[in-house]
């Protein structure tokens, strides 16, 4: 019997002086191609595919900005916190 | 592959700084004596120091690049070492992250292409 797909949302902020570019980017979007959901981080209005280092990058979102994490699947809630943990931990 | 040392080392070190060590990117850029041109040995050096056993995906910048790639790769059928169709800097960056996170060479090779469709801002 298959799991019900679960949609879940979650904020999350970027540490002060870690934007999300480069190596922190790469870091975020690994951790997303780890869970079978549909995931997104919204940032200023838009929104991009997590599992994409190029979508992600195009956010330009800078240290201390709001991230819109949704996931959609069912290892939903597992997905959500994993990628607000390593957006807690990133460094630069 | 460049018809640039420059070029092809300058993204190789790019797209490695932004994937991590896990994932192999070699360049392959010019022809003899630095000068700007292609060269099939270059990339067939490449190749062998990029593949661990789990496939190449390769970029090029453009014109005889892509005609020298694809001559190397003639009669090599299997799909193991695949010329994509990508932008150059986008394709590589992207498909060095889904290389680093262990994703199918299939997968690899389908990020890069879809760089095309990306917005940069």
């Amino acid at each position: 019997m298959r799991a019900v797909p679960v949609s879940s949302e979650s904020t999350v902020a970027l540490p002060a002086g870690v934007a999300l570019h480069a190596r922190p980017a790469a870091t975020f979007v690994k951790t997303a191609l780890r869970f079978r959901s549909r995931l997104t981080v919204g940032s200023d209005g838009r929104v991009a595919d997590a599992k994409s280092i190029l979508a992600v990058l195009a956010l330009g979102a800078t240290g201390g900005t709001l991230l819109r994490l949704s996931a959609e699947g069912e290892d939903a809630p597992d997905a959500l916190e994993a990628l607000a943990s390593c957006v807690s931990g990133l460094v630069e | 592959m460049s018809h640039s040392h420059e070029l092809a080392k300058g993204l190789a070190d790019l797209a490695s700084q932004v994937a991590g060590a896990e994932v192999k990117v070699e360049p392959a850029g010019g022809g003899p004596g630095g000068s700007l041109g292609t060269s099939g040995d270059a990339v067939r050096e490449a190749i062998a120091r990029a593949d661990t056993g789990q496939g190449v995906v390769i970029l090029a910048d453009l014109g005889s690049s892509i005609l020298t790639v694809r001559h190397l790769l003639q009669g090599k059928t299997n799909g193991h070492i695949r010329l994509v169709d990508a932008p150059f800097v986008e394709g590589a960056v992207a498909a060095a992250v889904m290389s680093s996170a262990g994703q199918s060479l299939e997968d690899v090779a389908r990020a890069a292409e879809d760089a095309r469709g990306a917005s940069k801002f």
